[in-house]
C-alpha cells in the first residue's frame, strides 16, 4: 500500500462485507465493459470527470481522483472502487445515479482488479470526435454517366450498395405540381401545367426548376414559412405585449427574395444589425425566468439547433444524459451575448464556476473572451461561417433535402453527429454549397433537377425506424400551402398582410402583391394553426404532419375555411359565362393539375346540376379540399 | 376508399386513435407505474384573474366598509358565512357552494410560484403545465396530457374540451402559449368553445348549413373519393392519416355525442338551476368595463352555462373538461380597483352553477368517478404584492386612506396562499387541508401545496403517476415538474 487515505482505514469486519471476487478469468471486454458504460460512463467518462475522476482509459482509471488513486491492481480489497460501489460508506455510494451494482457485478469487476485490472486495447471511453464537423470534398464517382446530375452520379452507388430500385420517374404532372409547391408553394397554374405536359424539348424539368427558382416574390413568399419556422420569428405571440421580443421580417424577406449567400445570412442573424437582432434576443417574457431559459441562453440553443444541428437544451441545465454536451458548452457559447461573464447554474442552483467563453467546437477558431461584446458576435460569426466549419452548410443542406425528398440524409435533422445513409452525397452537396459562395438557390437546383427529385413519391410512414431512400415521400401541404392552394382555387386572398416587407430593401418585382396576400405573410388563423403552423414560441425545425381529429373538425366546420370557400363559391357561380363542366374542368385542373376524369365529371355535374348555385359549388370546392389528391405532395 | 373499410374505421373508433398515437406522436418515456384510478373524468373550473382567498373561501375578519378606513385594517369585505361542515366558514355571497361543502375538499393553502413578476399569464402557465415559461420545448396543458395518457373515454368525444376562454382577447398570445397540446401533438389539443352560449355551433354544420346538405356534402365527398385515381392506389401513410381523422371528426359532428353540446336539449327549469332567471337563446355579450363591475354582472350565467355544458360532456364520454369565467385583462376576477362590488358579481357568476354541478353528478351517480377541481392562478390582498418576505414589483397603487367604494377590495396579486376545491372522483368529503394566518399577512402556515403536488393529486386520482415522461427529443418530459410532484394523500377517501 502507497499510501492509506481515510477511507482505507476498515476494519477486517468491512472488509468481510464485500461480496466475494468471481472465481474465473475475466474478459475485460466481455465482463467489465459493459459495467462501466453502463454505470460509470454517464460522469466519468466521454470528457467528464466527476471528483476528478475519469475511466476514459486505463491510465486515467488508475490515476484515480480527488480522493486519491481508484484502485490498486492485484488487491481488489483495498480499492478505493469497490468500497464505493458496495456501499460501505451509505453515505458515498456509487453510482450516485441509477441502480447500485449486484454483488454478482462487484465480484467480477474484484476479480478483475484482482487478476491485474486488464485493458483490452483500442477500449476507450473518451468522448468521440464530432461528426459531420470538418469539410469533405469526396470525389464523383468515375463513369459512363459523367453529364449526369452530381446527385444521381453519387446515388448510383447507393442503390447498388442496398439493391434498391429507385421509384420510377413521376408523370410530367406530377412533377409540375410538386416542383411549384416545393420551390414557390403554390398550385401552378392549368396553363402552366399544359405548356409543361405539351413541351416535348429536352430537359424540360430542369428549365421548370431553373424558371421557378428565379421567380423572387414568389420564392421569398413560400420559404418565409420555412425560415419563419426555423427563426421562430412571427407577427405577433408572446413577449410582443411588453417589447420583449422583436420581429425581423422585413429582413428576412429581403434575404430571401436577395438570394443572401447563406453564410452572410448566419452572420446577420448571429451578429446581427437592429433589422436582424429578433433572433438572437430570444423572447422575454417579464419576470423571473428559469437560469437555462435567459436571453443569451436561448440565444445559444436557438444557434446551435438552427445552424448547427446540436442539441443544447438538456445541457442548459446539466450536463447532458442524452448527448455529450456540458452545461459548461452551453454557458461557453451563451457568454459570448452575455454583457458580463456568466456563472453556471446547475438545476437552478449556482455552481458558483464561471463559463469560459468558447464555441462549442474548440478546433474551428476562438473567440477572444477580453473583447468587447460586438467584437466577440462577429469573431463568432466568423467562427461559424469560416472555411473550418463544415458542418454549417451540412447543416442547411441537410434540411433542404428533408424539405424536398420528405427526409433528411442525416435524421433527426437537429443531430448532426449522426452519420448520413449516404455520407458522400451530404459531404459533396455541402461542399458544393460552399464552392458557390454559399447559394442555397444553387444547391436547391442541384437537388430539384436530379433524377432522385424526379422520381415518384413513395409511401414513408413519419417514423419508420427502417429507410431506404427510392424517391421523394409522399408529403402533405403545409397549412401556408393548403391556404394558398384553396385562396388560388377560389380567388379568395387573406385579408390582411401582418408581414412588415421593407420595399427599399426589395425590387420592384419581389414585392408582395397587396391583391394576392399569401398564407406565409398573415396572421396565423384557427385554420392554419389546426393545419399545424406552429405557434413560433420555439424554434420548429419539421412539423408533425400525420393528420388529426381537431384538424379534420376545423376542415369540416371551422368559419375559416366555410367562409372562404363560402365568398369563392358566389364568385364562381356568379362568372359568366358559366357552364357545369367548365367550371368542374376549372377546379380539377387547379386543384390537382388534371382534368377531371369522366367518372369524376361526372359525379360532380350531377351534384352540381345544369345551373349551378352557390351553394353547389361550395360543397364542390369542400369536397375537393378534403381529398388526399389535394392535401397531398405527390 | 370502399364503404367496407369506412365501416371498418367507424367500428374501430378509439383504435382509430391509438393507431394515431403509434404513428407520429412522442412516446411515454418509460413504464411508469400504474396507479388505480378513482376517477375517470375531470373538470377544471378556472377562476380566471386571481380570486382572493380571503373573499371566497378562506374568510377573515370582516370590515365593513367606511370611507376613511386604512387599508391595512381591511381583510375580508364580506362576513362568513355557515357550510354544510361545522368547522369549514365560507365567505358571503356562496351560500349554494356552502350547501354541498360536505361532498368535498377545500385547500387554502395554494401557494403559487415566485415568478418575479406577479403576472397573470405567466401563472397561468405554470398553472396549467407545472413549468414556467419560457420553455425549450413546447410544454403541454394539463388538459393535453390526460388526453394523451387516458385517451377519450367516448371514441367520438374530443378528449380535452377547454369552454370559455377567447384567445383573441388581451394576453391572447400568453395564452395560446399553453393552450395547447405542444410537443404531444394536435390531436391532443384543446376542442375550444369559446361561448358556452354557442356550444352547439362548435358541433353544428358550418354557417348554417341544414344537416340534410351537410349529409348531402359528405356523401358526395365519399364518392369523390372513391371515384379518385390516386384513391384507387391503395393506402398510404398520409391518406390513411387524412381519411381516419376526418372519419373521426364526422363521427363527432353527426353522432349522438355531439348532442351534448346543445343547451337547448336542457329543460329549461334545469337550466335556470345553473344560471338564475335564463331565457332561452339568451347570449351573453357585454362591453368591457375595467373600471366598474357593469362587465360583471352583466356575464353572470356564462359561466354557469359552462358548467352545465361541463355536466352534459361528461355525461357522453368526455374526459378532461375546463370551463373558465375567462381571463381577460383586468376584468372578472383581476380586480384590480372595485374589488368589493367585484368579486360580489363574481360570486353570483360562480354560486349557483358549481354548487349545482356537484348535485347534478352526485343525482347520476357520477360524482364518485368525476373529479370536479375549482383553482386559480393566484389570490389577491389588499395590500401585499406577491409573498410578504419577497419583495417583487406592484402591479396596483393603494391610497393611504380609503376614501370611496373603488378602494375597497383585494386589488394586488398575492401568492402566499390561495384557495381550491375538489369534489367526487375519490377525494374525501367534508375535509379542510391547510392553515392560514388571521391576521395580515394571512399567509401559509401549514400544509402548503405547491403546484406539482396538486397536479400529482390529479393525476393520481386519474390513475396516471408523478414520473410518468414523455419523450421529446430524446429527453424526458415529466407530467409533474421534473418528476418531482408528490399526490396528497390525506385528500383521498
Amino acid at each position: 500500500m502507497i499510501s492509506v487515505a481515510p477511507w482505507l482505514v476498515f476494519s477486517v469486519a468491512v472488509i468481510a462485507q464485500l461480496p466475494p471476487s468471481a472465481a474465473r478469468p475475466i474478459d475485460f471486454t466481455r465482463d467489465i465493459k459493459p459495467i462501466l458504460q453502463v454505470s460509470c460512463v454517464r460522469c466519468h467518462a466521454r470528457g467528464r470527470d466527476r471528483g476528478g475522476f475519469s475511466i476514459e482509459t486505463r491510465e486515467r482509471m488508475l490515476k484515480g481522483g480527488d480522493d486519491g488513486p481508484a484502485l490498486v491492481p492485484g488487491d481488489s480489497s483495498s480499492s478505493h472502487l469497490i468500497a464505493l460501489v458496495a456501499g460501505l460508506d451509505p453515505d458515498e455510494v456509487m453510482p450516485k445515479k441509477g441502480s447500485r451494482l449486484t454483488s454478482e457485478q462487484i465480484g467480477l469487476l474484484r476479480a478483475w482488479i484482482d487478476q491485474g485490472a486488464a485493458w483490452d486495447p483500442g477500449v476507450s471511453f473518451a468522448r468521440p470526435a464530432p461528426q459531420n464537423l470538418g469539410p469533405r470534398s469526396p470525389d464523383l464517382p468515375a463513369g459512363a454517366s459523367l453529364r449526369a446530375n452530381p446527385v444521381d452520379r453519387l446515388l448510383a452507388s447507393y442503390f447498388a450498395q442496398q439493391d434498391a430500385t429507385p421509384a420510377r420517374l413521376s408523370a410530367d404532372r406530377q412533377f409540375v405540381r410538386r416542383a411549384t409547391l416545393d420551390i414557390v408553394g403554390e398550385l401552378p397554374t392549368p396553363g402552366e401545367v399544359r405548356a409543361f405536359v405539351a413541351d416535348r424539348r429536352a430537359g424540360k424539368r430542369a428549365r421548370l426548376v431553373a424558371r421557378l427558382l428565379a421567380d423572387d416574390r414568389r420564392y421569398a413568399e413560400h420559404w418565409l414559412t420555412f425560415w419563419n419556422d426555423l427563426l421562430r420569428n412571427d407577427y405577433r405571440g408572446t413577449g410582443y405585449i411588453d417589447g420583449g421580443r422583436e420581429n425581423i421580417t422585413a429582413w428576412l424577406y429581403a434575404a430571401l427574395a436577395n438570394n443572401l449567400p447563406y453564410d452572410r445570412f448566419v452572420a446577420a442573424l448571429v451578429n446581427p444589425t437592429p433589422a436582424s437582432e429578433g433572433f438572437a434576443k430570444g423572447i422575454v417574457w417579464r419576470g423571473v425566468v428559469n437560469a437555462s431559459q435567459t436571453p443569451e441562453m436561448q440565444a445559444a440553443q436557438n444557434i446551435s439547433q438552427v445552424f448547427m444541428g446540436v442539441n443544447l437544451k438538456c445541457a442548459s441545465c446539466h450536463d447532458s444524459f442524452i448527448n455529450d454536451w456540458q452545461l459548461s458548452d452551453s454557458y461557453g457559447l451563451a457568454s459570448i451575448y452575455a454583457a458580463s461573464p456568466l456563472e453556471m447554474v446547475e438545476c437552478d442552483r449556482p455552481t458558483g464556476k464561471t463559463a469560459r467563453m468558447k464555441f462549442l467546437y474548440d478546433e474551428l477558431g476562438t473567440v477572444d473572451p477580453s473583447a468587447p461584446r460586438g467584437v466577440r458576435l462577429e469573431q463568432l460569426s466568423h467562427v461559424l461561417t469560416g472555411p473550418k466549419n463544415g458542418r454549417l452548410a451540412r447543416t442547411v443542406v441537410n434540411r433542404l433535402w428533408a424539405r424536398f425528398m420528405g427526409r433528411g440524409l442525416v435524421e433527426p435533422l437537429d443531430d448532426m453527429d449522426r452519420a448520413a445513409w449516404d455520407q458522400d452525397l451530404l459531404d459533396w452537396l455541402a461542399e458544393d454549397l460552399v464552392a458557390h459562395r454559399y447559394d442555397l438557390k444553387h444547391t436547391m437546383n442541384i437537388v430539384l433537377s436530379s433524377e432522385a427529385y424526379s422520381r415518384q413519391a413513395v409511401d414513408v410512414p413519419e417514423r419508420s425506424e427502417t429507410y431506404v431512400f427510392r424517391g421523394p415521400a409522399i408529403r402533405r401541404l403545409t397549412a401556408e400551402q393548403f391556404v394558398d392552394g384553396i385562396s388560388a382555387i377560389t380567388g379568395v386572398w387573406q385579408e390582411k398582410q401582418a408581414a412588415k416587407v421593407d420595399v427599399m430593401l426589395v425590387s420592384a418585382h419581389a414585392a408582395p402583391v397587396p391583391s394576392r396576400t399569401r398564407a406565409a405573410l398573415a396572421n396565423a388563423d384557427p385554420l392554419m394553426t389546426a393545419l399545424g403552423r406552429p405557434n413560433r414560441e420555439q424554434v420548429v425545425t419539421v412539423r408533425t404532419s400525420s393528420a388529426t381529429t381537431l384538424q379534420a373538425l376545423e376542415l369540416e366546420n371551422g368559419s375559416t375555411l366555410a367562409t372562404t370557400l363560402r365568398r369563392g363559391a358566389e364568385r364562381l357561380a356568379a362568372m359568366r359565362p358559366l357552364t357545369t363542366n367548365g367550371l368542374i374542368d376549372k377546379v380539377f385542373e387547379r386543384a390537382f393539375s388534371r382534368p377531371p376524369t369522366h367518372a369524376e365529371r361526372a359525379l360532380c355535374a350531377q351534384l352540381l346540376g345544369a345551373h349551378p348555385t352557390a351553394a353547389g359549388v361550395e360543397d364542390l370546392l369542400w369536397s375537393i379540399a378534403m381529398l388526399p389528391e389535394f392535401q397531398m405532395v405527390n | 376508399m370502399s364503404a367496407l373499410t369506412r365501416r371498418d374505421f367507424l367500428a374501430t373508433a378509439s383504435a382509430a386513435t391509438l393507431s394515431a398515437l403509434a404513428a407520429g406522436f412522442p412516446r411515454r418515456a418509460d413504464a411508469a407505474q400504474t396507479l388505480v384510478p378513482t376517477a375517470d373524468a375531470v373538470i377544471v373550473l378556472w377562476m380566471a384573474g386571481g380570486m382572493a382567498h380571503t373573499e371566497t373561501f378562506d374568510p377573515k375578519r370582516y370590515t365593513p366598509y367606511a370611507a376613511g378606513l386604512k387599508p391595512d385594517q381591511v381583510l375580508s369585505t364580506f362576513p362568513a358565512i355557515d357550510t354544510a361542515v361545522d368547522h369549514i366558514k365560507i365567505s358571503q355571497g356562496l351560500e349554494r357552494i356552502a350547501g354541498v361543502m360536505d361532498r368535498g375538499t377545500l385547500i387554502r393553502t395554494y401557494t403559487a410560484g415566485d415568478l418575479g413578476f406577479i403576472l397573470h399569464s405567466r401563472h397561468q402557465y405554470q398553472w396549467h403545465t407545472g413549468y414556467a415559461p419560457p420553455q425549450t420545448v413546447a410544454a403541454p396543458h394539463l388538459g393535453a396530457i390526460v388526453a394523451r395518457t387516458l385517451g377519450p373515454k367516448d371514441a367520438a368525444m374530443p378528449p380535452f374540451i377547454n369552454i370559455g376562454q377567447r384567445l383573441d382577447v388581451g394576453e391572447g398570445e400568453e395564452l395560446k402559449a399553453f393552450t395547447t397540446a405542444g410537443f404531444l401533438g394536435s390531436e391532443f389539443g384543446p376542442f375550444g368553445v369559446p361561448f358556452p352560449d354557442a356550444a352547439a355551433d362548435v358541433v353544428r354544420p358550418p354557417g348554417g348549413m341544414t344537416p340534410g346538405r351537410f349529409e348531402q356534402r359528405d356523401r358526395f365527398y365519399r364518392k369523390l373519393l372513391d371515384a379518385s385515381p390516386i384513391g384507387q392506389e391503395g393506402s398510404g401513410y398520409q391518406r390513411d392519416s387524412l381519411l381516419r381523422a376526418y372519419d373521426n371528426a364526422h363521427r363527432l359532428l353527426s353522432s349522438p355525442a355531439a348532442k351534448a353540446f346543445d343547451l337547448s336539449l336542457e329543460p329549461l327549469d334545469h337550466v335556470r338551476r345553473y344560471v338564475p332567471g335564463y331565457e332561452p337563446g339568451q347570449q351573453f355579450r357585454a362591453e368591457q368595463d375595467r373600471f366598474g363591475a357593469r362587465y360583471e354582472q352583466q356575464m353572470v350565467g356564462r359561466f354557469g352555462l359552462g358548467c352545465l355544458l361541463a355536466r352534459r360532456l361528461v355525461e357522453s364520454g368526455a374526459r378532461y373538461v375546463e370551463v373558465t369565467t375567462e381571463y381577460i385583462p383586468f376584468l372578472n376576477w383581476d380586480t384590480h380597483e372595485n374589488g368589493h362590488t367585484r368579486a360580489t358579481e363574481m360570486k353570483r357568476q360562480i354560486d349557483a352553477p358549481v354548487a349545482q354541478l356537484v348535485l347534478d353528478l352526485e343525482e347520476r351517480g357520477l360524482l364518485n368517478r368525476t373529479l370536479i377541481v375549482l383553482a386559480s392562478e393566484f389570490s389577491r390582498d389588499l395590500l401585499i404584492e406577491g409573498k410578504p418576505d419577497r419583495k417583487v414589483k406592484d402591479q396596483v397603487d393603494v391610497p393611504d386612506v380609503i376614501t370611496e367604494p373603488k378602494h375597497y377590495g383585494m386589488h394586488r396579486h398575492f401568492t402566499d396562499a390561495g384557495c381550491v376545491l375538489m369534489f367526487g372522483g375519490g377525494i374525501r368529503r367534508g375535509h379542510l387541508h391547510g392553515v392560514t394566518a388571521d391576521e395580515r399577512p394571512c399567509r401559509t402556515l401549514q400544509d402548503r401545496v405547491v403546484i406539482e403536488d396538486l397536479h400529482a393529486t390529479i393525476f393520481r386520482a386519474l390513475g396516471i403517476a408523478p414520473t410518468l415522461a414523455y419523450t421529446i427529443e430524446e429527453r424526458p418530459f415529466y407530467v409533474t415538474r421534473d418528476g418531482k410532484g408528490r399526490a396528497i394523500q390525506s385528500l383521498f377517501s
